[in-house]
């Protein structure tokens, strides 16, 4: 009996492991069929079109370079090119000041799991309120006669108010800082939390002081955490177009500005060059994040 | 010998656990010391004090005559090695061992060829060469304690503390790390304060054995002293070699649950409550029927079962009170004998053999 059975089960397994790649690949179906149908297809139609004749009003099928050759020749659009690279840096290197101090305060300090879950919640309670009351509610904050210019005047620090903080770049960047902030805090918090406690005590066991630790311990150990942060804050801050609308009063233009205007008008193939511009820097940029550490060998 | 550390009366609580009440002890310079102590008993939280991850809420620690209960771990110059090894996952096994000359707060040493000879040296002591280059990761678990050792003792500590060091790794590798423990705390000429739940272990490799008890020193002796006589029932109990008996002391005998033992002519040890305390290995089995001597003991049991180790075999015994009674029969004298299922048997000692707290 019990001989029948081992025969039997050698004899099956061959069979089994033959069968199961071919199943499992059943798994990636629907996803596969999905990104295609709504991913990839538009994505190479854009490609596509961007190399299509605008006239004014319409839009033909026949191939030509035009709307490439206007989109690198024309100040306004290598400007907002450009516009978009400095604003995506400088809110980068502000979410990663302000999300790193708080991340470490969250991750490494607080030892207490169920506070640290409480105070990652905090942060996303912007996200309760929607996008416009909170860009809006910058503008009664921000603006000329608004809370921190009255408090700077009536402190006596300032005398006339500042215009700099509405309708500019900096209140582009202050909002933009806010908003995605919390992207940067919770994967950073994230790897920081998984530090065990034993090699920070081990580290102070052999003399080395807090900022030594936190330079050769601390930093690299959460160096996977900046890049993820820092990839979920690029490709957003890259395609973003309300804030700035909203917040600069058209007075800054970035790429995801320059799409909504050229939809808005009909001029498509322009709009097409824009997207193909922004994609392929996200794809840069991603790609540069991601060669700054092995997320594979890290997670 | 000069004494190194000097702890006196240490205690800390966590809410209202006591987890030290009272520590006084005094570790002496280039030894080994086991400190034995069953889970739960404050052994960690110890370790800790001394080592300054944690502030003890009463006392002091002297370390060279010098009060550092105040002073930062980082400043402290005493070693610890953790039960899981605390490598620097980032570094290879070369820079984690020069992470504490390179990086310390005090005195560090920059220039590259000191390091690296420095390295070279403690690889070569604890074995680790040819595996400078790797990640720590990719070696197995006892290169890993390899790695946090050399790491440590790079730094010249005048102590290294290691808490349960060998508790990570498997059986055969830890008869082989305890002899080379030693033999590199000797070749390095430091205090090893070395905490252990395993009495064999504590028992092996320590010149000084202390007994943690309840956040107490129970015992401080040599390995000897404390095998063959526990300071008290709760010693007893922990080494796991001895049959332990309630009762009281009454006109020459110790009354318990299991019977009446007329005593031996030595004074019963002092102890908190009393007891009767007989070694396994002390014990022997005989038919019931057989006679005894005049300077024997001798309670009847029912034989349960019987767990063979190679050079021993112990038997267990039911006594009439549901009781486990263990016996060891050493099998270098004889053969081991077959003992009937529930059969009955007389267990007999000398007198003179138990262990007396009164």
């Amino acid at each position: 009996m019990s001989m029948m059975a081992v025969a039997e089960e050698t004899e099956m397994e061959p069979v089994v492991e033959k069968k199961s790649p071919g199943k499992a690949l059943w798994l990636l179906a629907p996803g596969v069929i999905w990104m295609s149908l709504f991913l990839v297809l538009p994505m190479l139609m854009m490609v596509y079109v961007s190399f299509w004749t605008q006239t004014t009003f319409t839009i033909e099928p026949t191939l030509t370079l035009k709307s490439w050759i206007t989109f690198f020749t024309s100040d306004t659009y290598l400007g907002a090119l450009w516009t978009t690279v400095r604003i995506w840096l400088i809110v980068l290197v502000a979410t990663v000041l302000v999300g790193y101090p708080a991340a470490l305060f969250v991750g490494l300090f607080v030892k207490n799991k169920a506070l640290q879950t409480v105070l990652l919640v905090l942060c996303v309670i912007p996200f309760w309120t929607s996008f416009l009351i909170r860009v809006l509610a910058w503008r009664p904050m921000l603006g000329k006669e608004g809370a921190i210019n009255m408090i700077l005047m009536n402190l006596g620090i300032t005398d006339a108010p500042i215009e700099v903080l509405l309708f500019s770049e900096l209140s582009v960047i202050i909002g933009m800082t806010q908003i995605y902030c919390v992207f940067m805090v919770g994967p950073i918090a994230f790897m920081l939390g998984r530090i065990d406690t034993s090699i920070i005590e081990a580290a102070q066991d052999l003399g080395a002081g807090f900022w030594r630790i936190f330079r050769t311990i601390i930093l690299p150990l959460s160096m996977p955490g900046v890049v993820v942060g820092a990839i979920f804050v690029s490709v957003m801050v890259l395609g973003e177009f309300a804030t700035s609308a909203a917040l600069s009063g058209r007075k800054v233009n970035l790429l995801g500005n320059i799409i909504v205007t050229q939809v808005g008008s009909l001029k498509w193939a322009f709009a097409a060059v824009a997207g193909v511009v922004l994609t392929i820097l996200m794809g840069a940029v991603v790609a540069a994040l991601l060669r700054v550490v092995d997320l594979r060998k890290e997670l | 010998m000069s004494t190194v550390l000097q702890l006196k009366s240490i205690t800390k609580t966590y809410g209202d656990m006591r987890a030290l009440s009272g520590i006084d002890l005094a570790l002496p310079g280039d030894a080994y010391i086991s400190l034995l102590g069953p889970s739960g008993s404050g052994k960690t939280t110890l370790l800790r004090v001394i080592a300054g991850f944690e502030q003890p809420d009463g006392g002091a620690i002297l370390f060279d005559g010098k009060r550092i209960d105040t002073v930062a771990p980082h400043k402290r110059g005493i070693g610890f090695v953790f039960q899981n090894f605390a490598l620097f996952p980032h570094l290879s096994v070369a820079q984690n061992i020069a992470y504490g000359l390179e990086n310390r707060d005090v005195d560090p040493v920059t220039d590259r060829r000191v390091v690296d000879a420095r390295v070279r040296d403690i690889i070569s002591l604890v074995g680790l060469s040819g595996l400078e280059g790797r990640a720590v990761t990719q070696i197995s678990g006892g290169q890993r304690q390899r790695v946090a050792l050399a790491r440590t003792l790079v730094t010249e500590p005048r102590m290294v503390l290691l808490d349960e060091p060998l508790g990570a790794l498997d059986a055969n590798l830890r008869a082989r790390m305890r002899a080379e423990l030693r033999a590199i705390r000797e070749r390095c000429g430091v205090t090893f304060l070395h905490v252990t739940g395993s009495e064999a272990e504590a028992l092996a490799m320590g010149d000084t054995v202390l007994v943690l008890e309840s956040g107490r020193i129970a015992q401080s002796a040599d390995s000897d002293t404390v095998y063959n006589r526990p300071a008290s029932p709760a010693v007893a109990r922990f080494l796991n070699c001895y049959n332990l008996f309630q009762g009281r002391i009454e006109a020459g005998a110790f009354v318990g649950g299991a019977g009446r033992f007329a005593l031996g002519a030595s004074a019963p040890t002092r102890a908190a409550t009393p007891a009767y305390a007989i070694r396994y290995d002390r014990v022997s089995v005989r038919p019931r029927d057989a006679a005894i001597g005049e300077d024997e003991i001798r309670i009847e049991a029912n034989f349960v079962a019987s767990e063979y180790s190679g050079a021993a075999v112990n038997s267990f015994f039911a006594l009439d009170d549901g009781r486990v009674f263990e016996v060891e029969s050493h099998l270098s004298h004889a053969a081991p004998e077959t003992y009937a299922e529930q059969g009955r048997y007389a267990l007999v000692w000398k007198r003179e053999d138990a262990l007396v707290y009164a």
